[in-house]
């Protein structure tokens, strides 16, 4: 099975890096989607001049989703058999990149969602806030994710076929989760772990109501 | 006596709020925003707004056909489904041009490689 990794980037010059070099010894083709960066994340990704990496502008900022899209359909048309999201500020750790290519490739799951715990040091609050939201969807849609943010996950050609979201931002996470329920679609979980350091963006609180009310929404017209 | 002097108080706000709307739209016309149709349209709906507000028994028979006891009610009935059909028509413009948007620039992004 032909596995890409596609990172959306968007103003993440000093974890970058990191993180490409971080994915290396896995020798997965990577696509970098910068997403209408306004530091140097580009600049800094292009540098390495990586053999195995391809890197795809946004010439302004869509959002997650839309980088998220962009650089699944790059891989797709480009050979992929399935790929892997991972988020560019450093927050997943790339050991953890065996336990999504074994669920691909040997459960022969359509969609693998990674799954963070308090074991793995998530503020009580995010957890909270994690569980609140997979009981929403669960209650509404019937599909139980334990982790409907987690931005670490994996889709097959297949699967991606029959998910196409059509959030631009961060609410892509639960639509995927959505979607994959609406579609039937055979789902693994894996447990991931976060490293949170400084700096870290990811859901605000103001997200996490937008993503709430989107919840509302797909419920009357999915 | 104090129901007419609210009155003339919302009359004498709704005046204001037309005539700024008329400045506002003279504004975005001078920007080359609005072209001549559009700027006489909204001319002569934010004129008609300050006579209606000026002489409200001009709608009195109209108020009187469709059932409302006062023309006030009738034009906050009127407001409102204005400001919703305006609302609801501003969100489907606007989701529409999200996606061209985002279709442009993701079909640029791959096209580039």
């Amino acid at each position: 099975m032909k596995i890409f990794l596609v990172i959306p980037l968007f103003n993440e010059e000093k974890h970058i890096v990191k993180v490409l070099k971080g994915v290396l010894p896995y020798k997965l083709p990577v696509i970098v989607v910068d997403d209408g960066s306004l530091d140097s994340s580009s600049l800094k990704a292009q540098n390495l001049k990586l053999k195995n990496t391809t890197i795809l502008q946004h010439t302004i900022n869509l959002g997650k989703g839309a980088a998220m899209k962009t650089g699944a359909d790059y891989a797709f048309a480009h050979g992929a058999d399935a790929v892997i999201f991972m988020d560019s500020d450093a927050q997943h750790n790339p050991e953890d990149l065996p336990k999504f290519i074994r669920s691909l490739d040997e459960k022969k799951c359509g969609v693998v969602f990674g799954s963070r715990n308090l074991h793995f040091g998530v503020p009580l609050v995010r957890y909270l806030g994690n569980k609140f939201a997979s009981a929403l969807v669960a209650l509404f849609f019937g599909i139980y994710v334990s982790d409907t943010l987690c931005g670490y996950r994996a889709v097959t050609k297949n699967a991606y076929g029959k998910l196409k979201w059509e959030s631009t931002g961060y609410g892509v996470e639960t639509e995927m989760v959505i979607r994959t329920g609406k579609a039937k679609l055979k789902f693994c979980e894996v447990p991931v772990e976060t490293i949170y350091h400084s700096g870290v963006k990811g859901v605000t609180p103001l997200d996490a109501f937008g993503i709430l009310a989107q919840v509302v929404k797909w419920k009357l017209t999915l | 006596m104090e129901v007419n002097i609210m009155i003339i108080g919302l009359q004498i706000v709704a005046i204001l709020f037309s005539l700024s709307m008329v400045y506002f739209a003279a504004l975005n016309y001078k920007r080359g925003e609005l072209n001549g149709v559009e700027i006489a349209g909204w001319m002569v709906i934010w004129l008609f707004t300050i006579i209606v507000v000026i002489f409200p028994e001009l709608l009195r028979t109209f108020a009187k056909t469709f059932l409302f006891a006062r023309v006030f009610d009738m034009m906050v009935v009127g407001a409102f489904i204005l400001v919703i059909l305006m609302a609801s028509s501003a969100y489907m413009r606007t989701k529409r041009n999200e996606k061209k948007l985002e279709d442009l620039v993701r079909k640029l992004s791959l096209k580039k490689k």
